[in-house]
């Protein structure tokens, strides 16, 4: 299933995608007539002004909201048609995340952190795969260690550990180095392409960071919610 | 593009087909479920409201297990104390022996007993002669309570029954015979020794005892022929031992019962204390549940912060991929596994503190509660009334958390769920509701004290939204130190409002327990003064009245009182004679059967209270009753009926024109029936006196007695010291309890204030950087707690005092009940100087602390 004409196949497809809101101003367009397609382990960078619709582009694709007009298939499958549970599953199973402000549940170690996906899918081997992802990220010696007790650095390491750790089909990235000083979010930029090759997952990110787009295959620009 | 392209990822059908439900959590779903909450609970329980949900749990559970159990060991206590009265825990009373059957069935039980009999007898001596009231009792009387009697030295000895051949006789029939302890007596026929003075005996206060007393021998009765054919005795057996056993012969006696005899348990024989025991028990419950809804704010206000608390981690769960069931259910076991344990250490504590009660404050029990076992099904019963609170109040808020979206991950506003009403938030309005009628066990109880905090709430609700309202219009006028304080309080609005409301209900609850409480308790204690009435003078002829009156007068006695009395029979009833109505049950028809005591009186006697129709006009043409509720009901008696009595060979056919309701815990002479003065003056009648008579001076009314043979004294001393005793054992409950609710209130109280925390260190921070002085933040947080606690203050100084109001008369029957307004008013004042200085004290650690670190941690 993972030869090379699988990587020819739109993995992700958007069409015609429409998101709006009622504010106290009325309706209030945020995507509008958005059309996009990610083929398998395809790297693609959205990037646009603060309130250009990139993060609500980003949620639509990953089925954590449905959108207003328009479709999004995921392997095949129209998100629309799914009840949420079904996307949960879906999200479980194939989708990986990481966040600007890292979500890591403060309850847990980082280790437990990572453990959470492999958990919630049941997996046996769970907690000997969680320490090779922290091992792979360079935290094996902060296992122990509560999210306040990482540097920012650290604690999105631990998340880009757990958006891997069960070989999602896609990663999608909220701003990942957007809470993190230069250097540092070099060092996570490069810990994620450096990891998305190595797994071979498709890579949908959302920055305002013109270097780390760059590094995508393709970037596509959102302008008021409508794609260039 | 085919579901084969991505197998993994096949249609929700496909993964149903697989997984059976679909989850592979479904399978070890509950394991991982509870692995995640044992992980997330390792590093909770530090959280500030994740504790205070835990203390409220616990001192809810503590309140009520140590209350309920605490009462039901009064409970009966106090009802042995009762059974000291009639000498045993279950009497049998009879015209004739009882059979030897009923012996047998106590015994199998494993019941002590114990046979009497009483009978009025002539004793002779000197040339004189004495009806005396006699007990014959067999060496087990009696099975509970004393007979005390005074030896030659005059020294008060407990005892039992003489033994043959002796006798105990009272000072009245010593004073009346010319005799001394020692001499000899005929009684029956024969000769007796009289070896003591008789003090005190079981059901010497009953009211039956009319004449002076005799104690001797069961065995002495039989062979003198004094219980034979045609004597006038009336046969008891007594029995006692364990409450359960006693229960399992009360079932079995009463299906075994002989046409002549019945059941005579302490509660029926003294029904006066029974309303005050009543009162008491209503009284300590009221305490504990209010200390529990106080816990079940505290739990609510914990909840919500929890809940928002957890609203990221829900939402990061949903967006990994977490079904819903295992986002909320793994919170639920977060908080379930420390609730489980928190109840049952409650419980636990609950039961120690019974014990250490019973161990250390003998004041506050009858000395007879040391011989009850400590029960313990009240102590788990309010480890699960404590969860159920729990449950009620803590799952509104949590319960949101399942419609969390994964979206909130991206975006705050998701989170706020858009239903305006949520039919939840009622269930802790119910789950209040139905614990208070299950702990107080009457729905009128809990309908004034829901009735109340909802009132209390809304007006908290609605004085707190006007004064927000105004506070928006007006902010532009207001000076700039109070703008800043005034506009923080209508920025947070809902939760402006949620704060007010909790702590006005918990201020209220609190005023109702410190100030209202004892209010109540004063003026129950003031129904019983120190010259409450402790004598009746029965069989006072219309002639004697005034010479009765002079000579108690003459003794000292004080609060003399005198009423008619006719003893005839109920007739008919709407002309059907009683022979002919069918009586819905055996109390009526027995009602009706036996003798009725008539009285008249031109005004409404003191402790009756009209509840329908009226009391008599001035002369009425026709002849008029009014009659005790308890009557009315008895019969199903509607006002227009007629009622016809027989009193010697008079007949009087009365119309029903008034129902009362007489307090009988008041220990003034009570009719059931009265007539209208003038058709009932025309009745044959005689009177009974009530006076008070200073313990000292009772001696002197032997001469009195000897006076008056026709007459017959009857001392209640010993039933108005029972009924004080109560009083005051449910007041050093009540403050014992009163504890526990002010540990409940400053619950309350912290996590209402603890609420808006964290909004208002951002707030003070950001405004600290954009360079407010310390002073400036001071004033504002001055103000909006000045205004939190005057709405909250005020709030609970017309709750309490409207609860106060309606509790005398609905629920403890005080009549004439004012509240307390000064006490009310200085601890309302100082509850809202209380909140304010709260608030101000915790903004002072916003201030020191610096901005940056506040800013940073967010």
């Amino acid at each position: 299933m993972h030869d090379g004409s699988q990587d020819r196949i739109a993995l992700l497809s958007a069409q015609g995608l429409g998101k709006h809101v009622e504010g106290p101003a009325g309706r209030l367009d945020i995507l509008d007539d958005v059309s996009l397609e990610v083929n398998a382990g395809e790297t693609v960078a959205i990037v646009g002004a603060s309130g250009s619709g990139k993060t609500t582009l980003l949620g639509l694709l990953a089925g954590l909201d449905l959108p207003s007009r328009g479709s999004v298939r995921f392997g095949g499958e129209e998100l629309e048609l799914l009840d949420e549970e079904a996307r949960a599953r879906l999200r479980l199973r194939s989708v990986g995340f990481v966040f600007q402000s890292f979500h890591l549940l403060p309850a847990l170690t980082a280790e437990e952190n990572v453990l959470l996906p492999l958990e919630l899918d049941g997996a046996t081997d769970a907690v000997s795969r969680a320490r090779e992802a922290l091992a792979a990220v360079g935290l094996r010696e902060r296992a122990a260690h509560y999210p306040h007790q990482l540097s920012g650095g650290e604690q999105q390491r631990v998340a880009i550990a757990r958006a891997f750790v069960h070989s999602p089909r896609v990663l999608f990235a909220d701003e990942p180095t957007g809470n993190l000083d230069r250097r540092t979010g070099e060092a996570i930029g490069n810990l994620l392409f450096a990891l998305n090759r190595e797994h071979r997952t498709t890579l949908v990110l959302v920055t305002h960071d013109a270097e780390l787009a760059a590094r995508c295959a393709r970037v596509h620009e959102l302008v008021g919610g409508r794609l260039l | 593009m085919k579901g084969s392209d991505f197998p993994h990822l096949d249609s929700k059908r496909a993964v149903v087909e697989k997984c059976g439900h679909g989850w592979p959590l479904s399978r070890a779903g509950t394991r991982i479920e509870l692995r995640h909450a044992l992980r997330n609970l390792r590093r909770e329980w530090r959280l500030p409201e994740l504790r205070t949900l835990i203390g409220a749990l616990l001192l809810s559970v503590i309140a009520l297990g140590a209350v309920g159990t605490l009462s039901v060991r009064v409970e009966r206590a106090v009802l042995m104390g009762a059974a000291e009265l009639i000498g045993g825990d279950l009497g049998v009373n009879a015209a004739t022996p009882l059979p030897r059957s009923f012996v047998d069935e106590a015994h199998t039980l494993g019941l002590r007993t114990s046979r009497l009999a009483n009978f009025p007898s002539v004793a002779f001596a000197n040339d004189r002669s004495q009806l005396l009231e006699v007990v014959a009792g067999d060496a087990a009387w009696p099975l509970r309570g004393k007979l005390v009697v005074l030896d030659t030295k005059v020294r008060e000895i407990d005892a039992h029954s003489p033994p043959a051949g002796d006798l105990y006789l009272d000072h009245r029939a010593l004073v009346a015979l010319g005799l001394r302890v020692g001499d000899r007596v005929q009684l029956g026929g024969r000769g007796l020794r009289i070896a003591a003075q008789l003090q005190r005996q079981p059901g010497a206060s009953d009211l039956v005892s009319l004449a002076p007393r005799a104690a001797m021998a069961l065995a002495d009765a039989r062979t003198a022929g004094l219980l034979g054919r045609g004597s006038r005795a009336h046969h008891r057996l007594l029995v006692a031992g364990d409450p359960g056993a006693v229960d399992a012969f009360r079932t079995w006696a009463k299906a075994h019962l002989p046409p002549d005899a019945d059941l005579v348990t302490p509660q029926q024989v003294q029904e006066r204390l029974r309303v005050s025991f009543d009162r008491a028990g209503a009284f300590l419950r009221l305490s504990a549940l209010l200390a529990a809804l106080l816990a079940g704010i505290a739990v609510a206000l914990s909840a919500r912060r929890y809940a928002r608390r957890k609203t990221d981690e829900i939402a990061l769960l949903r967006a990994l991929g977490a079904p819903r069931g295992f986002a909320f259910g793994g919170l639920l076991l977060t908080l379930a596994m420390p609730s489980l344990i928190a109840a049952l250490i409650g419980a636990a504590i609950a039961l120690g503190l019974a014990t250490a009660a019973f161990a250390f404050a003998h004041g506050l029990l009858p000395p007879s509660a040391q011989n009850v076992p400590l029960p313990l099904a009240p102590a788990f019963a309010a480890a699960g009334v404590g969860l159920a609170v729990l449950a009620g109040f803590a799952l509104p808020p949590l319960a949101r958390l399942v419609n969390v979206p994964p979206i909130a991950v991206f975006r705050r506003t998701a989170k706020r769920s858009p239903r305006r009403f949520d039919a939840l938030y009622l269930l802790p309005a119910l789950v209040a509701l139905g614990s208070i009628a299950l702990e107080s066990g009457t729905w009128k109880l809990a309908g004034v004290l829901a009735g109340t905090l909802f009132g209390a709430g809304t007006f908290a609700l609605a004085v707190a939204a006007a004064l927000l309202w105004l506070i928006r219009k007006q902010l532009a006028r207001l000076h700039p130190a109070l703008r800043l304080g005034a506009s923080a309080l209508t920025r947070r609005r809902g939760l402006s409002l949620v704060q007010t409301v909790a702590i006005s209900l918990g201020l209220t609850a609190l005023l109702v327990l410190a100030v209202i409480a004892p209010s109540l308790l004063d003026n129950w204690r003031r129904e019983l003064p120190a010259d409450t009435p402790n004598w009746f003078v029965v069989n006072v002829q219309d002639a004697q009245r005034v010479a009765v009156h002079a000579s108690v007068q003459k003794l000292g006695a004080t609060r003399i009182n005198s009423m008619p009395v006719s003893v005839g029979k109920l007739v008919s009833i709407d002309d059907v004679p009683v022979e002919h109505v069918k009586f819905a049950d055996r109390e009526a028809r027995e009602t009706a059967q036996r003798q009725v005591r008539l009285s008249w009186s031109e005004t409404l006697p003191p402790a009756n209270r009209v509840v329908a129709g009226r009391w008599f006009p001035a002369a009425p043409r026709n002849a008029e009753v009014s009659l005790d509720r308890m009557w009315v009901d008895t019969f199903h008696l509607r006002l227009g009926d007629t009622l016809g009595f027989v009193v010697g060979e008079r007949r009087i056919d009365a119309k029903l024109t008034g129902i009362r309701e007489v307090d009988w815990s008041r220990f003034n002479v009570n009719f059931f029936v009265m007539l209208d003065p003038v058709h009932g003056g025309e009745l044959p009648h005689d009177w009974i006196a009530s006076f008070h008579l200073p313990r000292g001076n009772a001696s002197a009314l032997a001469s009195f007695s000897r006076d008056y043979p026709n007459l017959s004294l009857i001392d209640v001393d010993e039933l108005l010291d029972r009924a004080r005793e109560i009083v005051s054992q449910v007041a050093g409950a009540t403050r014992w309890v009163l504890g526990f609710s002010l540990l409940a209130g400053a619950l309350v109280l912290a996590a209402a204030l603890t609420m808006s925390a964290a909004e208002r260190r951002q707030e003070a921070a950001l405004l600290r950087t954009l360079g407010a002085r310390s002073g400036q933040l001071r004033w504002a947080a001055l103000c909006e707690f000045a205004l939190l606690g005057a709405v909250s203050g005020s709030t609970a100084l017309f709750g309490a005092a409207a609860a106060g109001a309606w509790l005398a008369h609905s629920v403890f029957s005080i009549r004439d009940y004012a509240p307390p307004w000064f006490p009310l008013l200085v601890a309302a004042a100082v509850s809202a100087i209380v909140v304010a200085a709260l608030g101000l004290a915790g903004t002072r650690r916003v201030l020191r602390a610096s901005p940056l670190l506040i800013l940073r941690r967010g």
